[in-house]
Formats: structure tokens, sequence, C-alpha cells
């Protein structure tokens, strides 16, 4: 029959071609493993979608940047209110009976407390000549006759890790000790700091959340846009026998890789925001007389923003897939 | 192998796709399917495939019972088996070696295997120089001999073709056919679904007719009764085509 004719002369044509020799046409050999083909994939849809992943990854850049400079600068508002407290000290009167042997031991004892850094004992005498510098407190004493002034020990806490909290409790401590007759001490301004300090905290946690979400939001829609696209060879896929695991996996690749790339990118403009507002930050802080400096960030703390920049990207795909592969098994 | 047993496939209720359905088929066997358009001949490669699951009755290919079958087993089922499609579902994003390799990957088979096997199956198919090329650059004929090569890479022992030739002319579906009965002459089994009354009679392999979702025992089909599964009742409606036509 003619039709068995042709089969033939097709047959004999096949096998010439199959005898020839067979160019290289593969491409790169890591592509051809199962996750080389995911992340391969992930890399090509990233290239073939050049201007609409560049403007995704620009979205995450700038949303993710300010959780991020908040994050950096987190360290710097910790130790603002800390660093507030340098120099502070609190001041207790002894009682007129204490001698100035008994206060100089006291002095040594206190010292010797966890969370002082320095104890001074000034004795009376110490007092009423530093008073007497000033001529008219010296003509008053004068007229007294005697010495008024008690003994004093000026405490100088360690500000590491304390608040002003703490101060006022030790503050307290020392004050129901029967030697001590009072305790000086006026913190108002850095308890108004540190309640600045809480609440631009509190904002800017919550505008990081709301950021951090808005991330999430763009990363689950792009992912489902890339689903969309992938569908046919999804289908194919789960033609051909591929696992939910296989035709999961450049999804999650891109999530994460979206996640990399968004994070490095708020990173770069995190740092250069710092960078920019450190001079006048500087500036504001040698205008109070202040330590304060604001640090950039510790590699450490950016390898844990791009570890959460990937988790962020993996949560947005997970959160799509939603097992594609089997819908498209059973209602294909 | 390939067994069904009183399978139904209700698409909605009252409506069916495929009607208590039964009959067996010998491995390394050349069957067609035969049947109007909306016969059920897809469905029953879909069945056949696990690609959609039976609303009554039973399918064994091999030693495998899909009722018994596991979620995570369905897609290493599929990698056993071949399968040809009438729009042949290349992927026009990649080359024809890529689109080859594809099922390999999917097996997780390593470079060097994939290499070899890809061009093993190219050759087989006449596409050797074209592999670099992508599927939209090629031939109706060609795209579908593409689409043979991916469903036989991984050497499957069932070929399942959905009217390959459908878009084709006869030329071409002779090379289609030929490459097919190749196949199976090296111990593949095919079950190929067509409609095409030319090729039907060119060719004289036994038949499963399809009518209205129901098994016809007319045509050219010798029908007997089938062992049943292992575990399980004979039923008189079971049949048997024999590879003898």
């Amino acid at each position: 029959m003619r039709i068995h004719a042709r089969c033939t002369q097709v047959v004999s044509e096949k096998q010439k071609v199959g005898n020839q020799n067979i160019p290289e046409v593969h491409g790169p050999r890591w592509t051809y493993s199962r996750r080389g083909y995911a992340l391969a994939q992930s890399l090509r849809q990233l290239k073939r979608f050049k201007l609409a992943s560049l403007g995704t990854l620009l979205v995450l850049g700038i949303t993710l940047s300010l959780p991020f400079i908040l994050y950096f600068a987190s360290a710097t508002l910790n130790t603002l209110s800390q660093r507030s407290l340098q120099g502070e000290s609190l001041t207790a009167y002894l009682d007129t009976a204490i001698s100035d042997l008994d206060g100089a031991q006291l002095a040594k004892t206190w010292h010797a407390q966890p969370g002082i850094e320095r104890a001074e004992y000034i004795s009376r005498e110490q007092a009423l000549a530093m008073l007497s510098e000033d001529d008219d407190i010296r003509a008053a004493i004068d007229v007294l006759g005697v010495n008024p002034l008690p003994g004093a020990i000026v405490l100088y806490p360690q500000t590491n890790n304390i608040n002003a909290g703490d101060i006022e409790s030790m503050a307290r401590s020392f004050g129901d000790l029967p030697e001590v007759a009072r305790v000086q001490l006026d913190l108002r301004w850095v308890r108004r700091l540190e309640a600045v300090v809480s609440l631009v905290k509190w904002i800017g946690g919550l505008l990081a959340a709301f950021l951090t979400l808005t991330a999430l939001l763009v990363i689950a829609n792009t992912i489902r846009l890339e689903l969309s696209r992938r569908r046919a060879e999804m289908e194919v896929a789960s033609l051909l026998g591929a696992s939910t695991h296989f035709m999961n996996r450049p999804i999650l690749y891109t999530g994460a890789l979206y996640g990399f790339l968004g994070g490095l990118l708020s990173c770069i403009i995190a740092l250069i925001t710092l960078n920019a507002i450190s001079t006048p930050a500087d500036e504001l802080s040698s205008l109070y007389q202040s330590t304060f400096t604001l640090t950039m960030p510790e590699p450490s703390q950016i390898l844990l923003v791009l570890g959460v920049s990937i988790i962020l990207g993996l949560i947005g795909a997970v959160s799509t897939l939603n097992h594609p592969s089997r819908l498209l098994t059973h209602n294909g | 192998m390939i067994a069904f047993e009183h399978v139904s496939l209700e698409y909605r209720p009252g409506r069916y796709a495929l009607k208590d359905v039964s009959f067996k088929l010998d491995s390394g066997s050349f069957t067609f399917l035969t049947g109007h358009s909306g016969a059920g001949k897809s469905s029953l490669l879909r069945l056949t495939a696990r690609l959609a699951i039976p609303t009554n009755g039973d399918i064994q290919v091999g030693n495998i019972v899909y009722s018994r079958l596991g979620k995570r087993q369905e897609a290493a089922l599929r990698q056993q088996m071949g399968i040809v499609f009438q729009d042949n579902q290349l992927l026009h994003d990649r080359s024809v070696f890529d689109n080859v390799a594809f099922p390999l990957i999917i097996g997780g088979y390593r470079f060097d295997d994939i290499k070899v096997r890809v061009n093993a199956a190219l050759s087989k198919v006449g596409l050797s120089d074209k592999a670099r090329e992508q599927p939209i650059t090629l031939s109706g004929g060609e795209q579908q001999r593409v689409g043979i090569a991916r469903a036989v890479v991984a050497r499957p022992k069932l070929l399942l073709a959905d009217e390959p030739t459908g878009n084709l002319d006869s030329e071409i579906s002779a090379e289609i056919m030929q490459l097919l009965m190749h196949f199976n002459a090296s111990g593949v089994t095919v079950l190929f679904a067509t409609h095409d009354e030319t090729l039907l009679n060119a060719f004289a392999y036994p038949r499963l007719k399809l009518a209205k979702g129901e098994l016809d025992v007319a045509g050219r089909s010798v029908i007997e009764r089938a062992p049943a599964f292992k575990g399980r009742a004979a039923n008189a409606n079971t049949r048997k085509v024999h590879a003898s036509g």
C-alpha cells in the first residue's frame, strides 16, 4: 500500500539522520538537575520580564527600606536614652551624725554594689569649702558660726542597660537607708526623652509591620502573575509526571529570589539614607553636647535583614501556591 | 497490561464521559482506540494516565491497581508512561532539546544520561539536526515528532497517543504511525486514539471502539472475558482485546 511505502521511506531517512554526529545543543550542565532547573527557570523569568521584574524589585526595595532603616537605627535609638544618662549622678545627703570616716567607708561600700560606676564622698568641710567660694554664701555661713552642711556621697550609676526608672528606684533604695537623710535626683528631661524614643519606636514598629505586610502582598501578587505565566509549563509538567515539589520549586525560588534582591536593594537604600542623615544627626547631637552618633549597620545585621527578606519572599510564594499542581492534575 | 473493570466517569450527575467500560490489553500490544468526537476516547486515556479519577470501577496498569495508589505515587506512575497529544503540548520558550529533556529532568536523571537519551530519541524521530531549534520554527509534523521523542525519551512501557495525527496530513500521519509502530516493535504497549478512517483501514491492529462513552463490540475488535483483578470477583462484562486484531 502507498502509505506503507511512505513509512519505509521515512524510516530509512531517519536512520540516515540518526547516524550523523550530534552537535552539543544543550544549555549549562547545572540547569538539567531538578534544583538547577528550578533556579534557571526563576532567573529566566526575571530576565524575560526585565521591566516588570525591575519595577517589582524597586517597589520591594523602597517598601522594605523603611523597616530596615528603623531596624538599623534601633540600636542607636536604644542607646540614645542610656547615653543621655551618662554623667548623671544622684546625691545622697548623709545624716549629720555620720562622721567623715564613716561617710568615706559608706562610699566605699556603695561603690562595691552592682550598678554603681563610681561613688565619691564629699565631707562636710569639702562641701563648706566649695560653697565658700561664693562670697555671699560664705558670709551667711560665717553668721551661723557652725558648718550646717551634711556630708554627701555622689553616686554615678553604670549606664549600660539602665534607664531612668532604674536610677529612680536606686535613689529610693538609698533614701531608705538610716544613714541617708535625703537623696537628690532630677531626671525629668531624661524621662521625657525616653517617652519620645518609646513613641518613635512604637510608630516605627507599626509602620515597619504595615510596610512588611505590603512587601509580602507585593511578592504574593508577583508570584500569582508568575503562576499564570507558567501555567502551560506546569500543565505539561503535570502530564509528564512531575511531583508537586517539582512544580512548586521554581515558584518558591522565584519568591526567595525576589525577597533576596528586594532585601539587597532595600539595604542599599537604607545605607545611603543613613549615611545621608548621619551628618545632620551629628550636628544635632553636638548642639545638645551629646556623644550620640548614628551608627552604620554591622555586617551581621545586613545578613539578618537579607535572611528576613528571603523568608518574606518564601512566605509570599507559599501563600500563593495552594497546591496548583493538584488542581491542574484533577481539574484539567 | 492495561485492564479496566466497570469504569465510569461521570462529569455531571447523570452525564457520563465513560459508562461501565471493561477491557484488558496485553503488554506489548498496539491498539487503536476509536470513536467519534465526544465518544470518550480522551477520557479513557486520561483515566489510564491517572489524569482523571473514575467515578466507579477500577483500573490496573501492569501491577499497579489505581484504587490503591497514593497521591504521591500518581506522579511516579505517569513518569512510566509516554503521552502524545494532538496539540503536542510543546513548550515554546525552550529548544527542542530542552523539550525532550523535560521528562528526564522531572525524573531526576543525571545530565550525562539526559544528553545520551535525548540525542537518541531525537535521532529516532529524525530530528537530531533540529535540537537547537525552537519548536515554533518547526512544521506541524516535526513538532509532533518532538512530542513523540519527549514521550519515549524515558523509555516508557506504555505509550498513550491522543489523536496525534489529528492535525496532520496523510503523509505526515503515516510518518507518525511508523514511529509508533517502531516503538511498539521494541516492546512498548501503544494505545492510539484516533478517528482517522484512512489510518484505521491501513493498519490491521485491534480496536477498542467507543460510542457515547460505552464500549462498542462492533468493528474489528475481538472481545472475550478477561480475568478479574487479583482479589476481586470476575465479571461477565470484563472484556479482552487481542493483539491479533
